[in-house]
């Protein structure tokens, strides 16, 4: 799954589109949008509305470790480096008040450019710019988005993509701009997808049979009343017997139908199977 | 790796991140120059980066990044049990890099970090500092390519000959430079030191293929000791560890056969011989990022480190000395 959090309906609408989303009718506190394996989220202005609703998206629909989370919107840049339009992975994401940075791993080619982000909880203006700013483009989303994000999924699978919309001389936000820029981006923002799921796909993936231990593991936990100790334990077994004979030990089917009627018969079937899979 | 899969992965120190406080410092700058398309990203404190919760250190291997720091205090460490002291007094080993270029499948750094990016301590000068504190009253002898391979990262990062030449002038002091890689060009230019043993670990080509991912071939290392030889150092084959892989005798048997085939064994100063081992720690550790045939092991525990069940690796000794023997005398040869 893709999570995508936006903060406004503008950085969003060009998505939706882009990706063929639909809204999501059923009762939130967000306008939430999805199809194609992507879950988009509306999260509205600030650091906190951001790390909030990348938690209940996160949270709603079961984060796994192989899913990526993005963080798309608009930013100020500081400097006159930066153009309007300019597309910006960040590769180091400030919170201007906690002081905490957040750096996500950046393992794969991409066609952005780079630059660290610091996130306000207001919007800011050249000429209120405090001295101790760190960032090269500002925003008022990227550090909420990114602490929650990091909680429940892997670092190189969370992503700030900012798109330079002013200079922070800006007097009035304009949403068709807005969505025309995001718009824009898309061909990056897409590509740098594609390359991540590639990443998990080709690096994470296991044998088929490691891939099935979780199921056995629970079977054999339902069947032989297991401890959370024990099944700890048999799946660290299984994996290693797996990896040493290239494939599940003959025996291991009987296991299935036990018929369990004391604690003393658990330990006794635990030992029996530890000792087929230490061999 | 396949141009497909090098295709769309960012290059090796495609990042730095660099500790504010040492971005002026001469070592960092000289990097730096090596490195000047990769993105620069200021830091505070190198663990922000290299203690992160979150990190996928598998995947992290196939794009490491440089992360340049200060060390602070603690610059050398007593050498540990299960590493021999050569009949040396005063064995300790020091650290200013982190983590290795390289990927052994059976490297104790991948238990050790949660990281498998490279951190350089940029500030050699206070190791040097420190050592020449401790000579003043007594010996040493010093690993200093013990926590990643040096000489592999000399290009970009040239502590070997910068330990090298401080060596140079240190009476008292004898430092091991352990490697497997095959640049020895990079010091080709320095003389040669008494007190400077370049000290490189030798596998059969199967294993290197097999376990030691990136890692130069049996004969390019074996060129480079060659030369090593030639110009006058002080060279140490390091057999160590050992694999207990599917047909290990006659593989290694082999390997022996062409090592000595090729190299002057009068010239050598020594032969250090040791299986597979690691702390029962960091092995647990190594399981949860790695499956792979030497994490998967049935080894036996001893006083928290694993190893190979007793009579398996009596047999791997046992078999590798009395082989070495014809090629060696026995006091060359020390086992870990
Ligand atoms: S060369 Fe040495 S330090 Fe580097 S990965 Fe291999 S075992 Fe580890």
């Amino acid at each position: 799954m893709i999570y995508i959090v936006t903060a406004f309906h503008a950085e969003a609408k060009a998505l939706i589109e882009h990706f063929g989303l639909k809204k999501l009718y059923e009762p939130s506190k967000f306008q939430i949008f999805s199809g194609n394996d992507i879950i988009l989220i509306e999260s509205k202005e600030g650091i906190v509305k951001s790390s909030i609703a990348t938690t209940f998206a996160l949270t709603k629909f079961g984060a796994a470790d192989k899913d990526i989370a993005l963080n798309i919107g608009i930013c100020g840049a500081r400097e006159n480096t930066f153009s309007k339009g300019d597309v910006i992975l960040c590769n180091k994401i400030i919170n201007h008040y906690s002081k905490r940075a957040f750096y996500p791993d950046i393992l794969i080619k991409h066609s952005m450019k780079e630059a660290s982000i610091e996130s306000f909880m207001h919007p800011v203006k050249k000429d209120s710019l405090p001295l101790e700013i760190e960032g090269d483009i500002v925003d008022m989303e990227g550090a909420g988005f990114f602490e929650a994000a990091s909680i429940f999924l892997p670092l190189h699978n969370v992503h700030c993509i900012k798109i330079v919309y002013d200079f922070l001389d800006f007097e009035k936000i304009n949403p068709v701009e807005i969505e025309n820029l995001i718009k824009q981006s898309i061909p990056h923002i897409e590509s740098l997808i594609n390359s991540l799921l590639k990443l998990n796909f080709e690096f994470c993936n296991n044998t088929p049979e490691i891939d099935n231990i979780p199921l056995l593991v629970n079977k054999l936990k339902n069947s032989l009343h297991l401890t959370t100790y024990m099944t700890n334990e048999l799946e660290s077994l299984l994996k290693d017997y797996i990896i040493r004979h290239k494939k599940l030990p003959d025996s291991i089917f009987e296991f299935f139908e036990v018929q369990i009627n004391s604690k003393k018969e658990v330990k006794n079937y635990f030992d029996k199977l530890r000792k087929i899979l230490l061999s | 790796m396949t141009s497909s899969e090098k295709s769309f992965l960012a290059k090796h120190f495609s990042h730095v991140y660099v500790e504010k406080e040492v971005l002026s410092h001469p070592v960092t700058i000289k990097i730096l120059e090596n490195l000047r398309s990769s993105q620069i990203v200021k830091i505070d404190n190198y663990k922000e980066v290299f203690c992160r919760a979150g990190q996928n250190y598998s995947l992290q291997e196939k794009s490491k990044k440089l992360i340049l720091a200060k060390k602070y205090r603690e610059f050398l460490y007593p050498g540990p049990s299960i590493c021999h002291n050569f009949g040396y007094d005063n064995f300790f080993y020091t650290s200013n890099i982190l983590n290795c270029i390289y990927s052994c499948d059976y490297c104790f750094l991948k238990g050790m970090y949660s990281s498998a990016n490279i951190v350089v301590f940029v500030n050699i000068e206070n190791y040097f500092k420190e050592i020449d504190a401790i000579l003043k009253n007594q010996s040493l002898y010093l690993s200093v390519s013990y926590e990643t391979d040096l000489l592999a990262l000399e290009k970009i990062v040239p502590f070997s000959s910068a330990w090298i030449e401080y060596a140079a002038s240190k009476q008292n002091l004898t430092i091991e430079i352990r490697t497997k890689s095959a640049n020895f060009k990079a010091l080709e230019k320095l003389k040669p030191q008494d007190n400077v043993i370049l000290a490189w670990t030798l596998s059969p080509q199967e294993i290197i293929e097999k376990f030691e991912h990136g890692t130069p071939s049996l004969s390019s290392r074996l060129s480079a000791i060659k030369k090593a030889i030639e110009n006058g150092w002080k060279v140490r084959l390091c057999f160590d560890p050992i694999l207990a892989t599917e047909g290990w005798k006659t593989i290694y048997e082999k390997f022996l056969n062409q090592v000595f085939g090729e190299l002057n064994r009068e010239k050598i100063v020594d032969i250090s011989v040791g299986v597979f081992r690691i702390p029962k720690d960091y092995l647990k550790r190594m399981k949860k990022a790695f499956a792979n045939e030497i994490t998967a092991f049935l080894y036996e525990e001893l006083e928290n480190v694993y190893t190979y069940p007793k009579e398996l690796k009596e047999d791997m000794i046992a078999t590798m000395i009395s082989r070495l023997e014809d090629f060696l005398p026995s006091y060359k040869i020390f086992v870990v």
